[in-house]
């Protein structure tokens, strides 16, 4: 779908210096997202400064019938971000504005690329801070969270991203502005903006976003407990939510994990060698925090824990942090790509679902390792592989549909934060059938009635009869699934 | 594993990546552009794509995209992977350069830089001599309009300081007050031509430090500007005459005799000639020897600092309000950030400020500024503005780049802050003992 000569001129005019790339180049470095098993070429990059240029910039794609596919920082991990062959790309890295900070009733009105760290660092001298902290928050944006719903480890207590988010300035396909920013604290009528977020780029882009502040707790404790073993760990996390008790994070590192973090310039010091590290944040007022601590050092020992101590300090609670969130990145060292699934399960199963991940990777020869938001139920079982071998590529993929699989099966959902994109399209048969996924595609043709913006994504291309057979595992009973939070972080 | 100067990109140090995009956002060339193919991933993309030969690496965008690279290795401070992507560009502008010989213009000044100003102390300071002059008499300032943006780099250019203030360090300077033992200092090439009161102040600190401060007039330029744009051989050839330079000077000392580099970017590139020598028998083993012996001025300072007399800049009643910028072969070249902060602080008459993003590139980044005038500058302003912001008086950094690019730019800005060398701060406030 080739743009005409008169329309590339047009952009051109409309974005100025810098703000249209094309060429090899430009299709090269924008192939993939952060899953980069699956790429495209894209025809155009357009980087739009506000919304006025991104309104202009779409009704000249809408005229020329170009798909739109929407990115952030491409830092997702479904393809959602994935270019389409042949349709522009539209990347909101040159619009990262604060348009209005609101101290007194804690919002803050900020452009669709501002990254998510800036923002919590821009309101951090308030004693304030932006909750949902996806583990890349150091480089995904605000618009690419509103995408996907992204969640965080804190996202345990304060909630995935849909909960953050007050209002929205959207562009529609054909070039529309549609200004959902008032009134911010209650929609009259349909919530537009609640429908908007996880809609993975396919109704529109948001250009503009209005999101909740959230004051820093009076207190924080965060607890590192040392495992001889994963199971321990898992266990410990069951008994939490047992007995009720609200860290406002709960995440686990396996023994792997453990050995790349502390090779990579995001050494945390967890203990090399321990088979597993729960990390537990706690926060409120001074004498919440000393209950919490106290029962949750009482659980960690008896399942097992060898060690159960507290971050001294901001900087030490800073580095365990920055160690869990850049855990990703560091498997790198272990192989050249990684794999990473994100599925929910019921958090009484946590132990017998990661064995049995781990068992389904064994099978198959991969490696595995696990690094997740235990709290959530919300699991990342990590394979690291080389993605030239085919092979190998191969048993990835049937690995994490096996997987996928069995925690649906086991009544868990098949994303816990990362959304569906190009890489689980099919599997939402897997939870769905042809008639909960027709209304799924009337409700986003409402919004964008030629399916050009994010063609492809997020829903089967195919039937699930014609997918799958007729015999595709329906979800045993939808009210097992992981929490009333909805997604959250890895 | 190391870089084969044969194989278009290395291969394997490019699969270090995973593409998860954490390195985008402290990227300087991605913070103007917001273009992905201007960012670490992307650019790795790149050497991917032409390794796989999916790319030519003539392709003129290509190109670009090396150049536009500040090579400031920010994005290694930030990666989980370990991507060490400085060495990467390095490989990858050498592999280029042989596929596609430069545009005239830059290929002139890179000639003159590295093929024969950089290597001959002669020439440099004949080379810098004519600047001066031209300076001086004002033909610079008239002739810079004509040469474009590229002019008006050079009209930025700091004035030249007259002979007498470029002359060189004798070879020995003695010990004062209780001697502790031997330094050997590395002069460097632009250094003395530029800022010879930096390596006095750099001698005369260690000096009162106990030191005898040995320099070699053997060695010129450590290669590093070679390196970074992609004249491998060139590199290699400056380490050897490097290291035997320094190895004779040493010869008859008991110890391993420290090297003192007051120049980030020289002490980064001269700790990883372990590297560069990798696949030469004959040298590897020399070259790590030599790269252990490498010290930064600060690293040497800070661990021998306290031992010394109080250091006093000023009244602590009135103290300076002094900024420290992180240079960016300081701080993600070599992982130092503490001691030049620690340093600052034990000094009397000091109230140091931090800046918010110290560790963002200046845009001085060796010869670039002179190479891409524009986008220098652009790298540069929103730090310019944050360093107004702190109202600090005194700018420190520890890199000669940097100290021209701040000096231009405050002096642009209409400032009238400072910028000084860490080396020169100490030398003022330390009493001789
Ligand atoms: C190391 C690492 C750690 C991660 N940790 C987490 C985690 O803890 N929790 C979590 O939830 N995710 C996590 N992710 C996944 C990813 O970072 C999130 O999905 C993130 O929100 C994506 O943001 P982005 O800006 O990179 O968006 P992109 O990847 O560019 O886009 C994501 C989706 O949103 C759409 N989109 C982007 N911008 C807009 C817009 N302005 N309007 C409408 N649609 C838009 C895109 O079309 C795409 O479908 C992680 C990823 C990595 C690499
Ligand atoms: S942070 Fe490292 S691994 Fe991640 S994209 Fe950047 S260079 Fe690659
Ligand atoms: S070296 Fe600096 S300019 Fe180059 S890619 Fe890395 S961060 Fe960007």
């Amino acid at each position: 779908m080739a743009l005409s000569a008169a329309a590339r001129r047009e952009l051109d005019r409309i974005l100025g210096p810098r703000g249209v790339v094309d060429g090899a180049v430009a299709s090269l470095a924008y192939e993939s997202d952060g899953l980069a098993l699956i790429r495209g070429t894209p025809e155009i990059v357009l980087l739009p400064r506000d919304t006025a240029q991104c309104a202009a910039a779409l009704g000249v794609l809408a005229a020329e019938g170009v798909p739109v596919v929407g990115r952030g920082a491409g830092t997702g991990l479904s393809g959602g971000a994935t270019p389409v062959s042949g349709g522009a790309l539209v990347g909101m890295a040159r619009m990262r504005d604060v348009l209005e900070l609101n101290l007194q009733d804690r919002f803050a009105r900020v452009q669709a690329g501002m990254v998510n760290v800036d923002l919590t660092n821009l309101c951090a001298k308030h004693g304030l801070f932006y909750a949902p902290d996806p583990s890349s928050q150091q480089a995904c944006t605000i618009g690419g969270n509103v995408g996907e719903n992204s969640g965080g480890p804190h996202c345990f207590k304060y909630g995935a991203t849909t909960r953050h988010v007050l209002g929205l300035v959207i562009v529609t396909a054909d070039g529309q502005v549609l200004d959902l920013s008032q009134p911010r604290l209650e929609p009259d009528g349909y919530d537009l903006v609640g429908l908007f977020v996880g809609s993975e780029g396919t109704f529109g882009l948001a250009t503009e976003i209005t999101v909740r502040l959230t004051r820093k707790p009076a207190a924080v404790e965060t607890l590192l407990a040392v495992f001889g073993d994963l199971d321990g760990a898992c266990d410990a996390t069951s008994d939490l939510i047992a007995e009720r008790l609200e860290p406002s994070a709960i995440e686990i590192l396996d023994r792997l994990t453990i050995e790349a973090v502390e090779q990579s310039v995001f050494r945390a010091g967890y203990p090399r060698g321990a088979g597993a590290v729960l990390l537990v944040e706690v926060e409120g007022s001074e004498t919440e925090v000393a209950t919490t601590v106290r029962d949750v050092t009482r659980i960690a020992r008896a399942r097992g824990a060898l060690e159960v101590r507290s971050a001294r300090g901001e900087s030490e609670r800073k580095k365990l942090w920055a160690g869990r969130k850049g855990a990703f990145g560091a498997m790198g060292r272990i192989a050249p790509d990684l794999y990473v699934a994100d599925v929910c399960v019921p958090r009484t199963r946590l132990k017998e679902l990661v064995l049995a991940a781990t068992r389904i990777a064994a099978e198959k020869r991969l490696k595995l390792s696990n690094v997740f938001h235990a709290g959530d139920g919300n699991l990342h079982p990590n394979i690291s592989y080389d993605r030239r071998n085919p092979d190998e590529v191969e048993r990835v993929l049937a690995a994490g549909r096996e997987i996928m699989e069995l925690c649906v099966a086991a009544g868990g959902s098949l994303t816990g934060e990362h959304g569906v994109g190009l890489e689980k399209r099919e599997e939402m048969c897997l939870v769905y059938g042809d008639d909960d996924l027709a209304v799924m595609r009337r409700v986003r043709e409402a919004w964008d009635p030629a399916r050009r913006m994010n063609p492809g994504k997020l829903l089967p291309v195919r039937g699930c009869r014609e997918a799958r057979g007729a015999s595709l595992p329906r979800r045993a009973a939808p009210d097992h699934a992981p929490q009333a939070h909805g997604g959250s972080g890895r | 594993m190391s870089f084969n100067d044969e194989s278009l990109v290395d291969y394997a140090r490019t699969l270090d990546c995973i593409h998860c995009g954490l390195c985008l956002r402290t990227c300087p060339t991605y913070q103007l552009t917001g273009n992905e193919s201007s960012s670490p991933r992307g650019r790795i993309a790149l050497m991917r794509a032409v390794a796989e030969q999916r790319l030519d690496a003539r392709d003129p965008a290509y190109g670009e995209e090396l150049d536009f690279c500040l090579v400031c290795r920010h994005c290694e401070s930030v990666c989980p992977a370990g991507v060490r992507f400085g060495e990467m560009m390095e490989h990858a502008r050498a592999s280029r350069a042989r596929v596609s010989p430069k545009a005239a213009p830059l290929r002139f000044v890179r000639w003159l830089a590295f093929g024969h100003a950089l290597r001959s102390r002669l020439l440099l300071s004949a080379a810098h001599g004519a600047l001066s002059f031209a300076q001086r008499s004002g033909i610079l300032g008239r002739l810079a309009p004509s040469l474009g943006a590229r002019g008006a780099g050079l009209a930025s250019l700091p004035e030249v300081p007259r002979s007498r203030d470029r002359e060189l360090l004798p070879p020995c300077t003695a010990a004062q007050g209780e001697r502790r033992g031997d330094v050997a200092l590395l002069e460097g090439c632009v250094m003395p031509e530029l800022f010879g009161r930096v390596n006095r102040a750099t001698a005369s600190v260690l000096s009162k430090l106990g030191y005898d401060v040995r320099t070699t007039r053997e060695a010129v330029c450590c290669g590093a500007l070679h390196a970074h744009n992609g004249d491998l051989a060139g590199a290699r050839e400056l380490a050897r005459t490097l290291i035997a330079a320094f190895e004779k000077q040493a010869a008859g000392s008991s110890e391993p005799l420290p090297i003192v580099v007051n120049s980030a970017g020289c002490g980064a590139h001269m700790k990883e000639l372990g590297r560069l020598l990798e696949d030469d028998p004959s040298w590897s083993g020399r070259a790590a020897a030599f790269a252990a012996r490498v010290v930064d001025f600060s690293e040497f300072v800070a661990a021998r600092l306290p031992d010394a007399a109080r250091a006093r800049f000023a009244d602590p009643d009135a103290p300076y309000r002094v900024a420290y910028d992180d240079p960016c072969h300081l701080c993600h070249g070599q992982q130092i950030r503490r001691e030049p902060r620690a340093i600052l602080d034990g000094i009397e008459g000091l109230r140091r400020v931090e800046m918010p993003n110290s560790e963002g590139c200046c845009g001085s980044a060796g010869i670039y500024s002179l190479l891409r005038p524009e986008d220098s500058l652009a790298v540069l302003a929103p730090k310019l503005a944050e360093f107004q912001a702190t109202g600090a008086e005194i700018l420190v950094t520890a890199n000669p780049g940097c100290h021209l690019q701040w000096q231009a730019g405050l002096s642009r800005a209409g400032s009238r802050a400072q910028v000084l060398h860490l080396a020169e701060v100490v030398d003022r406030a330390l009493p001789a003992p």
